[in-house]
């Protein structure tokens, strides 16, 4: 239902008043989420995966689009979100549609309208665009910032990074790709969870990340996959700056001190762009990988350490569909410095092979 | 050195691979339970790799048959329904199965094989849990057979665990649950036992922790102060369903009220732990039951009903009396229900009087404990002598898991009228879907080696010391007048007498 801004509010205790006369509806919510959505095509996205959200995590959702045009206004459309199947109401949906100048309307109207006194979640979905500080003043009043960096490029890790570093605590960041990579984690840190494995650490010489090239990519690294080895570069304590790189087409390759890092695009139809499809490391006479099979969604885990038994795994993981992971980043509500730590060595890493920022763009 | 991999990183629980041996794996805890809980941890990814099922019963059957058996089990009873085919595919993969009676040397050279294969194959570096789904009776043969084959890993050997997880009833009275203990103890260190209620894996019970101690508001009011009385009802509106040969030798003041009664009671009364440990919550808990003032001889008639069902009508239609249902003595003067006046001699709740009651065939099945609050101090706002009716917290643990807070409010209108409403918090409408099964929860803690949520030996012992006088009371009184309640109705009158004495009455449930 299309009502005037300044309605919003009424309109909503309406709607919720209906629905508690109805079927007796209680009112819980955890926080306001609010979704920025970077381009208007991926609005529909964006509100199937807040709807989704909303099932399991009560709350107020804004989500907060802008088009083009000469004269600037700023639309509100307000209605409850059900549970699956007519369930009961679960939350409140907020769409605010700015044309023109009113998007930078858009921070002050979302935080009037975040519900009091629970936290707020700032949703950025799609790229982050450069130069552009509308950003910055949506996440002033955010708890948590949530982005995904998987829908972005390798020099897009030094915007996360110092946008971690510049929230000073203020606000929490989360990363939908970072989520998704936790699997792959898991399934490396098992390959060091006995003293044998630990025994290798220090003897690792060479690490392979393979992952379906993201289209159009020219880096022979995806978001992913330098993510992920900026987790095992903090973790190995290798050295970030002074790295050394030899590219081929569709790869590339790191040095950093004693340990080469070798990036491999794939064919692969049956996973997201950039994501992992093979991680291999090799310490002496010792062998560790993990190779995605034809089912996506399983992975084959395989070690060979001199001298001791570890049979072969078919390991499975979860299908991580955006509101999953998105629900995920709502769990923490404190930094995650894993992330900050990693974002900042996989941000020192490719600082040499990531295109160059581009330039400042003309003033609108 | 710990695993740098892991500082840090944010992964669901993740217990190390082992293998589950489930003793009396052709029962229906089995395959109602366990066989499902278990296929839940598989949907949610918390099994670790290698993971392997090896059920173990006296039913002669081939591992494909034992598969499809659970499967069925599976569909029947688990949350998560249809079957995800390719998880248990996989799953069932991982099922095994070793028939033979629980005496038998060889039978258990069987298992040994079979477990050492998996080790091999599977990587579970002689990790095992075994999960006892079979009479007390049994225990001690499992238990000695276990250690004859070399089945029991030593407590300090770091490299790989043993565990045992231990159903109820743990005996029938102090004498036979510190015997049970004793025996465990031949075999099993203390801190491998995990004795499971399932009670403490519901949500609620958890979450009646941290409403305790993750909110500033409820504690300081948490006490004799404040609080007027407590109740706390287990009330189940089927009958003994087939279980009354069972029943016969317990009754509820055993099957409900030793176990799970008392574990809401110690959840809802104990002091706050220093950490949410297995130790120190349990030190906690164990201090309430020492706190229960006993109840024996004159005071346990005085401050005890039981009461037996009579025929009645269950949502419309005509069910049997207790002496009616299978396998039970016409004559029987087992309890089919309780109710207690209980009072802890502590700090916290001294006077403060806690009315428990549980029972079979009654009007619902509810379990709830509430905490009613004292009555404002001046009753400003009193209309024309109107009594305004006491705050009251209610946490229910099943069915539809929540929180109810009874306050009064003022009607709108031109005069102070004042009436009390009921402020809902449900669970399953405000966070969606369904949380894990008690079973889950648990199993996955017992992987985990986490007790926190387990019954300790010194807890089931106290739970006994107080519930043994109650029954040599009873045995020693004139035998009860039984059927004392009709089915579908809220047990005896007595029952209402036993809180009318004090003035209150058992909240409108």
């Amino acid at each position: 239902m299309s009502v005037p801004l300044d309605r919003v509010e009424r309109e909503l205790a309406k709607l919720w008043d209906e629905s508690a006369r109805a079927a007796g509806t209680s009112r819980a919510s955890l926080l306001t989420l609010v979704a920025l959505v970077s381009e208007p095509g991926l609005l529909e996205r964006a509100q199937a995966a807040v709807a989704e959200v909303v099932q399991t995590r009560p709350c107020r959702t804004i989500v907060a689009v802008w088009r083009p045009g000469d004269t600037p206004s700023l639309g509100a459309e307000v209605a409850l979100h059900r549970g699956h199947d007519g369930g009961p109401v679960c939350g409140d949906a907020i769409t605010l549609e700015a044309t023109g100048a009113a998007r930078e309307w858009l921070p002050g109207n979302a935080e009037r309208l975040a519900l009091p006194d629970l936290p707020v979640c700032v949703w950025w979905v799609g790229d982050l665009p450069d130069h552009d500080d509308l950003f910055d003043r949506m996440v002033v009043g955010a708890d948590l910032v949530v982005v995904n960096s998987g829908e972005m490029d390798l020099r897009d890790l030094t915007k996360l990074s110092s946008i971690a570093e510049r929230s000073r605590g203020r606000y929490a960041v989360a990363d939908l790709t970072w989520i998704r990579l936790r699997a792959v984690q898991d399934m490396v840190a098992r390959f060091f969870d006995d003293a044998e494995g630990r025994a290798c650490i220090s003897g690792l010489t060479r690490v392979t990340i393979e992952f379906r090239s993201p289209p159009g990519d020219e880096d022979a690294a995806s978001t992913q996959a330098g993510l992920l080895f900026g987790w095992m570069a903090s973790v190995l304590g290798l050295p970030d700056d002074g790295v050394s790189w030899k590219r081929g087409s569709g790869w590339a390759e790191a040095r950093l001190g004693r340990l080469t890092a070798r990036f491999e695009a794939k064919p692969r139809a049956d996973v997201r762009p950039g994501a992992i499809t093979r991680v291999a490391l090799e310490s002496g006479e010792a062998r560790f990988e993990i190779e995605r099979q034809d089912d996506p969604l399983v992975f084959r885990w395989s070690r060979q350490v001199p001298g001791v038994a570890s049979p072969p795994q078919a390991l499975r993981v979860h299908a991580t569909e955006e509101p999953a992971l998105l629900a995920r980043c709502l769990e923490r509500s404190k930094r995650d410095l894993l992330l900050e730590t990693s974002l900042r060595t996989a941000s020192r890493i490719v600082r040499s092979v990531a295109p160059r920022l581009s330039v400042v763009p003309p003033p609108r | 050195m710990d695993n740098p991999f892991r500082v840090g990183l944010e992964t669901e629980r993740a217990p190390a691979p082992c293998a589950f041996v489930i003793f009396g794996a052709s029962g229906d805890l089995a395959r109602r339970k366990l066989l499902p809980a278990l296929y839940n941890l598989a949907v949610s990814r918390l099994l670790p790799p290698g993971f392997s099922i090896v059920g173990f019963a006296v039913t002669e059957m081939s591992e494909d048959q034992f598969r499809a058996s659970m499967r069925e089990g599976v569909a029947q009873f688990s949350r998560r329904k249809p079957i995800d085919e390719a998880v248990w595919n996989d799953f069932a993969s991982r099922l095994h199965y070793v028939s033979g009676a629980f005496d038998d040397e060889a039978n258990f050279a069987r298992l040994r094989a079979k477990l050492d294969e998996i080790d091999a194959n599977n990587g579970t570096r002689e990790n095992r849990l075994y999960y006892l789904a079979i009479p007390p009776s049994l225990f001690p043969k499992v238990n000695d057979q276990l250690a004859r084959a070399g089945l029991v890993a030593d407590p300090s050997d770091a490299s790989r665990y043993t565990r045992i997880i231990v159903e109820k009833p743990f005996g029938r009275d102090l004498a036979s649950g510190d015997a049970l203990n004793a025996d465990l103890h031949r075999v099993f260190h203390e801190r491998q036992i995990f004795r499971i209620d399932h009670y403490l894996g519901k949500e609620t019970v958890q979450n009646l922790v941290a409403l305790r101690f993750g909110n500033a508001i409820f504690e300081p009011i948490w006490n004799r102060n404040h609080i007027d009385h407590v109740q706390i009802t287990v009330a189940e509106d089927i009958g003994v369903e087939g279980r009354g040969k069972f029943y016969e030798e317990a009754g509820t003041t055993r099957d409900i009220v030793q176990n799970h009664l008392l574990q809401l009671l110690m959840v809802m009364a104990m002091e706050p732990p220093v950490a949410f440990a297995a130790d120190e919550v349990r030190d906690e808990k164990v201090k309430v039951l020492r706190a229960l003032k006993p109840l024996v001889g004159e005071d346990a008639l005085r401050d005890t009903v039981r009461g037996q069902y009579g025929p009645g009508n269950f949502v419309g239609r005509p069910v049997p009396g207790y002496r009616e249902e299978p396998n039970v003595s016409p004559a029987s003067h087992v309890e089919t229900f309780v109710a207690m006046r209980l009072e802890l001699d502590n700090w916290r709740f001294a006077g403060v009087p806690i009315y428990i009651r549980a029972g079979k065939r009654l009007t619902k099945r509810i379990t709830e404990i509430s905490v009613h609050f004292k009555d404002v101090p001046h009753a400003l706002l009193r209309e024309d002598g109107a009594h305004v009716e006491p705050d009251v917290l209610a946490i229910r643990i099943q069915p539809d898991e929540g929180i109810a807070l009874r306050f009064v409010a003022k009607v709108p209108g031109p005069t102070m009228t004042l009436r009390p409403v009921a402020m809902d918090f449900k669970y399953g409408s405000t966070f969606g879907g369904s949380g894990p099964e008690a079973y889950e929860r648990l199993i996955l803690d017992a992987m985990l080696g986490d007790p926190t949520l387990f019954a300790r030996a010194d807890e089931v012992s106290a739970a006994w010391r107080f519930i043994t006088p109650i029954h040599e009371a009873w045995a020693s009184a004139p035998v009860p007048t039984f059927p004392s309640y009709a089915a579908g109705t809220w047990g005896p009158p007595e029952a209402s007498d036993l809180i009318a004495r004090d003035g209150r009455a058992w909240r409108r449930i």
